[in-house]
């Protein structure tokens, strides 16, 4: 810019501002620490057990030291730390399986709209369910499971499949059904968020097929595949009830995991310094995945999600052609029906009777009517259900009550970089955390508490364990707030109330997603009530384990009370399937 | 309509003052009855609760399936106040654990057989709720008066009838080896059959060595004998592998692949619910060994003990179920046994509680409960179906997968 005056001229050069606009340290009030505080004494639930276990795994008889550890040295703890890397590899052919799908709904869009619905279902039902549903699909003779049915009439004779090395087949299923609906909806999620111009770009240069994918898709991705990668690692790891469910007791054996192998040496009253160290191996195997997946997501700064932009419908990408339509349409209802298909059986099953359904499969005529729910009502189904409600209603409101001021806390409410990093440090570590590491002290806390059966209780207890994963969603929605509009709040007149209602509205997603997940996570949790508060808390998983116990002859008392345990969770997500997905990926534009 | 508004907020707000009862919380203490039953079992024991009319306290049922055993363990999370428990030979291993029964019906406890695994210097740590008598086997009378046998009198003969009926097209047995006390209970037949001493012996030893006795490894050659004749299995090793309990029983009533299964009093209603012919069910007993051996009634039961400390609210319950007409309900369902009563059951199960009560009889309690650690799901199960799948290959040599058998069974004694 210059001035110009009687042949003068006057350069007029702007300097740059660095520092800070006033002199002096920042003044940090005290005030938003104090929004912390609920987190952190929440926290000390699963801290403290979790340091408590450590201590316990390390201490021998002399002192300190690894002796403990030699508990590894048993075969079945070895063959149990061989089948969790085993699931561990299930996790990522899922994944790998999940994201061909995507991207197959990615270029063919009709197949979307079958196949999404398609895909939530078995997310929102328990691992219990999906269990029941594939033994059910997979039981061994030919009148009742289905597949025996089938390759009895095609060949003659049927591999028995719940058989030795055979049920782990059932189990990858069952684990791929609950998980696929999940992987494929936020890896499109990722594929949407591709900007066209790229891709036009990159297809204009000639760039196609599998090359295609390998110069584009996968790299765009990889933040979110971290995500996805992390989720279904841990999942696997943590595999539990479904084995319970799934494999008969003569072969449990050998389809032990780490985590059933710690609960078999804690009920048979084994050494606790060696139960620990078998949780403290369990924890080390998915702390490392954890750490690594996470690496993968450093440069977002414990963001956990990828920011994902909603594109412009101007620029939307040209619609294909009318046989790609059909065709997509098509291989989206087909997979869709394969989809739905173990979810038609359960329903199926249930509504024959007791006695059809320990006989004959879900397709059979006689028998039908609703005997199985009144059989199934009998032994306390709808109390459970109510007991299960106030559990979950509760366990969601304190974690939504507590997480949101503590997200909003590390996110801007200026905590010192280090803490900041520490907190979130901490909170990753806490959401990968297998229930096994605090569950003994804890329930041992509990008991001597007089709280024992208290379900109020275990709602603290799920509010605690859900906490990490809250707040690192909530604080990377809050984060992702663009600096102008919180700038612009925090100058007004309220500053925190203000900046608090501007992410209370922009944020709405990733505040539904923590609520809905939670809703549906303490719903259909089986593992965490099983192993804190014993059998008898988790009112509704334990009607379905009471009855799974002579599984086939209780067929039709089982499937009715998992498609009574189902109906909230799915219809839930059913609803807010499309907002949750947004949450997760923090997918909305202010 | 605001009257209509206000009346849907009145039964929204009932709902959900009932819904936070402190029932449902969880805050009152509710009596908290352990079970190993599910199913048709919980079920009715669900109906013998309802039968007792009003009480003063919140029952909740707490089935536990095969870990009942942790119930009282060290670490056990919300201790039951009560526990039904499938083994009565845990008790003396247990007493330390164990509240005495209130003294009005201790004399239950003091019954024959019960007496020796029940009452310790003179105070007596449970009673029986129910008894089961695990030495039967249910079979379709059709299918042998097709091939023209009797049920078989001795070991021998059952035996050959396995042989004729294979040869008719029949397979003889349905073998639940998915549930390992099923196995377990094979075993003690036989063993009881052909060394009631041995038996004895084991049952009450402090430091049971089963390994170190050879009529163990003849019982398990025995065992073996009959397990691995070609096609005497329905479905074969494979398939018994994967059969629960209830599942054996619909292999050969619903299915009628098989024709009979060794299966306890308690598999009654399971048999009646789903055979296919509800008047083709028959039943013998296990038979003797040997000629002129008494045969083995291997006896079971559910047996209802008090943790400590206990309360007078559980003291109430186990006084009321210990009635002499509370398990009615569950007696007119069928597969339940009372200790000492003959009467009220139908024609099979009375056969089975006269020969509880006949004096004479070769009774003895499940070996395998006594056992401790070596008896139960890691120990003594995991064995004997190690053994099965051994005898179930093909061209499998007996006397080897015994030798196999004691070896892993001296392995798991000295561990």
């Amino acid at each position: 810019m210059g001035l110009h005056t009687n042949g003068l001229s006057l350069e007029v050069v702007g300097r740059e501002i660095t520092g800070r606009p006033v002199q002096g340290r920042p003044r940090r009030p005290a005030g938003p620490y104090l929004l912390g505080l609920p987190a952190l004494l929440l926290s000390c639930l699963l801290l403290i057990p979790i340091g408590v276990t450590v201590v316990t795994a390390f201490r021998t008889d002399g002192g300190f030291g690894l002796g403990n550890f030699a508990v590894m040295g048993d075969p079945s703890a070895l063959h149990a730390v061989g089948n969790s890397l085993l699931w561990m590899l299930v996790a990522f052919g899922t994944v790998g399986v999940g994201f061909l799908l995507a991207l197959l709904s990615y270029r063919l869009p009709a197949v979307t709209t079958f196949l999404q619905p398609a895909l939530v279902i078995p997310f929102a039902v328990s691992i219990l369910v999906s269990g029941a549903t594939f033994r059910l699909i997979f039981d061994p003779t030919p009148e009742r499971g289905t597949i025996t049915a089938v390759s009895t009439r095609l060949f003659g004779s049927s591999p028995v499949w719940l058989g030795p090395g055979l049920f782990w087949l059932v189990l990858v299923s069952a684990f791929g059904w609950t998980w696929l609906g999940y992987v494929v909806s936020l890896f499109r999620t990722g594929l949407d968020a591709i900007p066209d111009d790229v891709t036009r770009a990159i297809t204009a240069e000639g760039v196609r097929g599998w090359r295609r994918v390998r110069a584009l898709e996968i790299p765009l991705l990889r933040p979110i595949t971290g995500v996805i990668t992390l989720t279904l690692v841990i999942a696997a790891v943590r595999v539990f009830d479904l084995v319970l469910i799934v494999v008969p007791g003569s072969m449990q054996r050998s389809a032990d995991v780490l985590g059933l192998n710690w609960w078999r040496a804690t009920t048979t009253g084994g050494d606790s310094g060696r139960t620990a160290a078998l949780g403290v191996v369990l924890f080390a195997i998915v702390a490392a995945v954890g750490l690594i997946g996470v690496r993968g997501l450093r440069r977002r700064r414990w963001a956990m999600p990828v920011t994902v932009v909603r594109p412009d419908p101007s620029l939307a990408r040209p619609k294909p052609t009318r046989v790609v339509r059909r065709f997509g349409w098509f291989i989206g209802f087909a997979v869709a029906l394969v989809w739905i298909f173990p979810a038609v059986v359960l329903v199926a099953t249930a509504l024959h009777s007791p006695r059809e359904a320990g006989l004959h499969g879900w397709w059979s005529f006689s028998g039908l009517g609703f005997s199985s729910f009144g059989a199934a009502a009998n032994v306390g189904l709808f109390r459970a259900l109510l007991s299960t409600l106030v559990i979950a209603a509760a366990a969601t409101a304190v974690l939504l009550v507590i997480a949101v001021p503590t997200a909003y806390l590390v996110a801007w409410g200026g905590l010192p970089t280090r803490l900041g990093r520490i907190a979130m440090g901490v909170f990753v570590v806490l959401a990968v955390t297998p229930v096994q590491m605090y569950a003994a002290p804890l329930r041992d806390a509990i008991d001597t508490a007089g709280l024992a059966g208290s379900r109020v209780a275990l709602a603290l207890v799920h509010a605690a364990a859900g906490l990490p994963f809250a707040v690192l969603l909530l604080r990377s929605a809050f984060a992702s707030a663009p600096p102008a509009l919180v700038s612009e709040a925090l100058q007004g007149p309220a500053r925190q109330s203000a900046v608090l209602a501007t992410v209370q509205r922009t944020y709405r997603p990733a505040l539904v997603a923590v609520a809905v997940l939670e809703f549906a996570l303490v719903w259909n949790d089986f593992i965490v009530g099983f192993l804190i508060s014993g059998p008898g808390t988790t009112p509704l998983s334990l009607v379905l384990w009471g009855e799974a116990r002579q599984f086939s002859t209780s067929s039709g008392p089982v499937a009715a009370a998992a498609v009574v345990a189902s109906v909230v969770p799915v219809v839930l997500m059913l609803s807010f399937w499309r907002i949750v997905v947004r949450g997760l990926t923090t997918g909305s534009r202010p | 309509m605001p009257s209509s508004r206000r009346v849907f907020l009145g039964a929204a707000a009932t709902l959900l003052l009932t819904g936070c009862s402190s029932d449902v919380l969880g805050l009152r203490r509710a009596v908290r009855v352990a079970v190993s039953w599910s199913g048709e079992e919980l079920r009715v024991f669900h109906k013998v609760l309802d039968g007792l009319g009003a009480l003063d306290y919140p029952v909740e049922v707490v089935p536990l399936g095969d870990d009942i055993s942790t119930a009282f363990g060290a670490r056990s999370t919300r201790r039951p106040d009560i526990v039904m428990l499938p083994q009565p030979g845990l008790v003396p291993r247990h007493l330390a654990d164990l509240e005495p029964v209130p003294d009005d019906i201790a004399q239950l406890g003091r019954a024959r057989l019960w007496k020796e695994l029940l009452v310790h210097e003179g105070t007596t740590y449970g009673v029986p709720f129910k008894t089961a008598h695990k030495s039967a086997v249910w079979y379709r009378p059709s299918v042998f008066r097709q091939a023209g046998v009797e049920p078989p009198r001795l070991w021998s003969e059952w035996l050959t009838l396995n042989q004729t009926l294979t040869k008719a097209g029949v397979t003889p047995l349905s073998l639940a080896a998915g549930d390992g006390w099923v196995l377990t209970d094979f075993l003690e037949n036989i063993l009881l059959g052909i060394a009631p001493s041995v038996y004895a012996g084991l049952a009450t030893a402090t430091d049971p060595r089963p390994s170190q006795h050879p009529e163990v490894a003849a019982a398990l050659r025995l065992l073996g004998t009959m397990w691995s004749a070609p096609g005497v299995l329905a479905g074969g090793v494979k398939e018994s592998l994967v059969q629960q309990f209830p599942d054996a029983l619909v292999e050969v009533f619903g299915h009628r692949r098989a024709a009979m299964v060794l299966a306890s009093d308690f598999a009654e209603p399971v048999v009646r619910s789903f055979a296919a012919d509800p008047d083709d069910i028959g039943l013998f007993t296990f038979p003797p060994m040997t000629a002129g051996a008494a045969a083995p009634v291997v006896v079971g039961g559910d047996v209802m003990v008090l943790p400590k400390p206990t309360t007078e609210d559980a003291r109430d319950l186990v006084r009321r179920l210990s009635a002499p007409t509370a398990a009615d309900p569950w007696i007119a369902e069928g597969g339940f046994l009372v200790d000492g009563r003959t009467s009220g059951y139908s024609p099979e199960l009375t056969r089975l509680a006269e020969q509880l009560t006949k004096p004479g009889e070769q009774l003895r309690f499940d070996l395998s409960d006594q056992l401790g650690r070596i008896g139960d799901i890691n120990g003594l199960w995991r064995v004997l179906t190690d053994f099965l799948i051994a005898v179930g290959r093909p061209g499998a040599v007996v006397p080897d997968a015994v030798g196999d058998a004691m070896a892993e069974l001296r392995k798991v004694e000295e561990s």
